[in-house]
């Protein structure tokens, strides 16, 4: 098949339409990942969702319910406990995501398509992508960018000096709480396109590799965007014409992208 | 302004602070002094409403701290060497920040952060990355964005921290400047007593207890010195007013005087 055949091709639509509308999301969401160091609350986030969408899968709820709330259940409690300081400290949030993970498994396991259905949890299948999917995304999305549209610069004032932020008269704990909120829910949305397992690189990846170029917010915003477009378009046909696994495939390419970028700064340097 | 009463803070256990009594009056400027880990840092943060007094009370302007911070009336510099060097702002973003909550177009916010940049000497840097910026430069820019809200009291914590002697002076030069041009009450954390001395109404020596509370040539002739640091004492004294009161000071004082 041709790329223009793939294109009219339902479900390979339905994937790059779902990625693009992704790739943006992530994209913006992942500077503030970038400028808190939020990357281990991502992580953790993307195991716990693997043990919701499991109970969701098996109990024939719809996976992206359950995942959500698993997964803002315990983005909360890390983002609480890296509040106090304690995170780093807290063996139990380690203990927690393990056992979130291993339940997903076991439970998978009960099912007819066990090999299949876990690997596309762990690593994304496109070919899962649905209509309803889409939707969900989109609305989620839009919800997304309000909220982002309204309070980004306190957002960005949050990150920079939580307590002087404060005392600036901005209510700091509603947006931290709220950003956790936002990260847990994209996570999971992005699982079927990525996986659980580099759910969390989508989020990181784009500012991280934007801010070896430019050091001003707007400019990493703008350019994550815009290699994220690229890498997902890129990343999906590949899967598709080579019937590699998309997550995996993405995350290739973005991180061919980033060693290359940098290579070429210290190149330059 | 402020009225603090028979304040104590304890955290996990420890008594930080113990029974203090304290008043500051409109448009002064009052230096907190004492020995590292004395609860100069509880206290302010105990002013801004981030720590919650275990007995007594704060007052500002009669309402509690936390009230009071919300009509933004504050400018506070936390105790902070310095920022993420990557972090994706622009000195004039920082400024502009402390206009979060003004309800102004954005061409005025600009104009408001451009002229507030001048009034710290950083004029030329607005479009510098912030987290580029020196220790003293940060610190210039941050009191911009502090100062931009027109507060009625400036609260900093520490801000001579990774500012050499001489700009040091020239700081405390300028925060004088600032309360002389408007009135600002300020308070601000300092280890080096010496210097500070010459710039501030009144000096409060903090080590878990008040030990002293008062105009900076009393705190000189005191024996609260010794008191305040125990064996501690390495100060840093320039000014030749209190040269000329060494003589009152205990012995061992006058070992840790350099200059
Ligand atoms: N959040 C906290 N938890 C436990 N102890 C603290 C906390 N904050 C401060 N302390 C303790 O309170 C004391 C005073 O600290 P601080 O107010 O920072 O002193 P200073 O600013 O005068 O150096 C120190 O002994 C410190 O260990
Ligand atoms: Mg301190």
């Amino acid at each position: 098949m041709n790329i223009l055949e793939l294109l009219t091709t339902d479900f390979i639509l339905n994937a790059v339409i779902g990625g693009l509308i992704l790739a943006i999301l992530l994209s913006v969401l992942s500077l503030f990942i970038y400028v808190k160091k939020w990357s281990f609350i991502n992580v953790g986030i993307s195991h716990a969702a693997f043990g919701g969408l499991a109970i969701g899968y098996i109990a024939g709820i719809s996976p992206s319910i359950t995942g959500s709330i698993f997964a803002v259940i315990v983005g909360i409690l890390i983002g609480f406990l890296s509040k106090r300081g304690k995170f780093h400290e807290d063996i139990s949030i380690g203990i927690l995501l393990s056992f979130s993970m291993a339940l997903g498994v076991i439970l998978i396991s009960f099912s007819n398509n066990y090999n299949s259905d876990l690997f596309s949890f762990l690593f994304g299948n496109i070919l899962t992508i649905t209509r309803e999917d889409i939707t969900t995304l989109g609305i989620f999305t839009v919800i997304a960018f309000a909220f982002l549209y309204v309070y980004f610069k306190k957002l960005l004032y949050c990150c920079f000096d939580e307590e002087v932020a404060k005392v600036s008269g901005v209510k700091t704990d509603f947006l931290y709480y709220s950003l956790i909120v936002l990260m847990a829910i994209a996570t999971v949305l992005s699982i079927k396109l990525v996986g659980s397992i580099l759910a969390s690189a989508m989020m990181i990846l784009p500012a991280a590799t934007s801010s070896q170029i430019f050091w001003h917010y707007r400019s990493i915003v703008v350019f994550s965007i815009i290699i994220s477009i690229f890498t997902v378009v890129t990343g999906i046909f590949i899967s598709f014409e080579f019937n590699l696994p998309s997550g995996s495939t993405i995350v290739m390419v973005y991180s061919v992208i980033f060693f290359v970028i940098t290579a070429v700064k210290r190149f330059l340097k | 302004m402020i009225e603090i009463k028979d304040l104590t803070v304890i955290i996990d256990g420890k008594i930080i602070i113990e029974d203090i009594n304290l008043n500051i009056e409109d448009g002064e400027i009052v230096a907190i002094v004492g020995p590292n880990g004395g609860g100069k840092t509880t206290l302010i943060k105990t002013l801004l409403g981030f720590i919650t007094p275990s007995s007594g009370v704060v007052y500002i302007d009669g309402k509690n701290p936390k009230g009071f911070i919300k009509e933004s009336k504050v400018g506070y510099l936390p105790q902070k060497s310095s920022y993420e060097k990557d972090f994706p702002v622009s000195a004039l973003d920082v400024v502009m920040f402390g206009l979060i909550n003004e309800k102004i177009p954005k061409s005025q916010k600009i104009r408001k952060a451009m002229e507030y940049m001048k009034y710290v000497g950083m004029e030329g840097f607005e479009n510098y990355p912030f987290g580029r910026l020196s220790g003293g430069q940060q610190q210039r820019v941050m009191i911009a964005r502090a100062l931009i809200s027109q507060p009625k009291l400036l609260i900093l914590d520490e801000p001579s921290t990774g500012i050499d002697v001489v700009a040091q002076e020239n700081f405390y030069e300028f925060l004088k400047k600032i309360n002389q041009d408007r009135g600002i009450t300020v308070i601000m954390v300092s280890h080096d007593v010496g210097v500070v001395a010459n710039y501030v109404h009144k000096v409060a020596g903090l080590n878990r207890k008040l030990h002293f509370f008062g105009k900076p040539k009393d705190f000189f002739q005191t024996n609260v010195l010794n008191q305040l640091y125990g064996s501690d004492v390495n100060l840093l004294i320039h000014s030749p007013e209190c040269i000329t009161c060494q003589h009152f000071m205990p012995d061992k004082l006058l070992e840790g005087i350099k200059h």
